[in-house]
């Protein structure tokens, strides 16, 4: 027994990890509290770019393609669907339209498992990316019709998750973004701004605000 | 010599019978340090971020007038910081008009801050008299700033949390129809659910 290495100093050595563990976790609960977040100011303004319109809901994002969705929902026009403001599918990942006189097209996003998930962003060589760098900075901006539909306030569920996703990709490829915020009693629609007023869709500068201590 | 080897001999086994046994003693530390590690780790991945929304903000000379849109309502936080500095760049008439505004915003932050419980449950139905007033108070700002060469303009910025989208749509329908509204600058910026906001902290300290 006397032959056997002394265990002090290993004793001293680990109480002093566990201490500065202790330490390190108040400094981290501490520092977490006092977390104060500015809030990004982007301001909508008249742009001559013109909109590429995108849905994002359950974490998933939708690149609308406005020639097909317009040409679908024609279709349906010339057999009497706007009058009767019926909901007719558009064939495009299972999306359903409603045409309005006030509100243009309204878009209902019933079933999203077919739409990419916003995650596919950071993938290379993905179907979204390819989509979204298509995008010309000098003749176009995205705008993105955003749900904010989610259960018990999670963040799962609605599209901000995506959004903010997107709009950072973008914004690293100087795409300009504009957004609104979209639900089942409000869903996203594409009018002319001679209709209606609030049927603008303009993008946002992107400040220099951002999570501050 | 022999007496003296006796006593050696008696001190070293009563020496050995001492010895406390260090084992238990680690083995309670290390798992100590286990468990501390595995929460720490745990808490880094998992748990959600706490994050706390200035209540005044601003970019340069542009304010924002913060309007946080829930589902149960809305929390709108007018900005207070720069206004007592136009009014002194102001004429007499101005001044009146400005210290109008100043009561009418205090009103409305004293409430806030009365409020007992969580600032988030503090969100009324937004009320039509209420945003056209607001819509009003920020062009006559604006336009008195302007008038006096007074660098500052104030601009809405609507903080959306989730299901907060109708509040901001009701909203947007008013100013639709608002002529007061048409010259106001206009963001917003989606929030989560667990941003919760703190009236004691502006901008400045933030940064």
């Amino acid at each position: 027994m006397r032959n056997l290495i002394s265990l002090d100093s290993l004793t001293d050595i680990v109480s002093n990890s566990v201490g500065i563990l202790i330490i390190f976790a108040v400094i981290n609960l501490i520092h977490d509290n006092n977390k104060t977040y500015q809030l990004e100011i982007p301001l909508e303004h008249e742009t001559d770019l013109s909109p590429v319109f995108f849905i994002a809901k359950n974490d998933r994002l939708l690149v609308l393609d406005t020639d097909k969705v317009f040409s679908n929902a024609a279709l349906q026009a010339t057999t009497g669907a706007a009058g009767k403001k019926r909901i007719f599918a558009l064939d495009f990942f299972g999306l359903f339209g409603q045409i309005d006189e006030e509100k243009g097209i309204s878009f209902y996003a019933r079933d999203t498992s077919e739409w990419p998930e916003f995650i596919e962003l950071e993938k290379r060589n993905s179907s979204l990316r390819d989509k979204l760098n298509k995008i010309d900075p000098k003749k176009q901006f995205a705008y993105f019709f955003v749900y904010d539909n989610s259960e018990d306030g999670a963040t799962a569920g609605s599209g901000f998750e995506a959004f903010r996703k997107a709009r950072e990709y973008l914004k690293g490829h100087s795409v300009k973004t504009g957004w609104q915020p979209v639900n089942s009693e409000a869903p996203a629609n594409i009018c002319d701004s001679s209709y209606s007023s609030r049927c603008v869709y303009l993008p946002s500068y992107l400040g220099g605000g951002n999570t501050n201590k | 010599m022999a007496m003296s080897r006796a006593i050696k001999a008696q001190r070293y086994r009563q020496e050995e019978k001492l010895e406390v046994s260090l084992f238990p003693f680690l083995s309670i530390f290390l798992c100590v340090m286990g468990v501390l590690s595995f929460i720490n780790v745990l808490s880094s991945f998992s748990a959600p971020q706490k994050i706390e929304l200035t209540a005044q903000l601003a970019q340069g000379y542009k304010v924002a007038y913060q309007i946080f849109n829930l589902p149960d309502g809305i929390i709108h936080l007018p900005p207070m910081s720069h206004l007592r500095e136009l009014q002194d760049a102001v004429d007499e008439a101005d001044k009146e008009t400005i210290e109008d505004i100043i009561r009418r915003r205090q009103w409305v932050i004293n409430k806030l801050e009365r409020h007992s419980g969580p600032i988030m449950n503090a969100a009324s139905e937004p009320d039509i008299f209420d945003i056209q007033e607001i819509m009003h108070d920020i062009r006559s700002l604006n336009e008195i700033a302007l008038k006096a060469n007074y660098l500052y303009e104030e601009f809405l910025l609507f903080g959306i949390y989730p299901n907060g989208g109708q509040a901001y749509q009701k909203i947007r329908d008013i100013m639709s129809f608002t002529q007061d509204a048409r010259s106001i600058s206009v963001g917003l910026e989606p929030l989560d659910s667990n941003w919760t906001l703190n009236l004691k902290k502006s901008d400045t300290q933030a940064q």
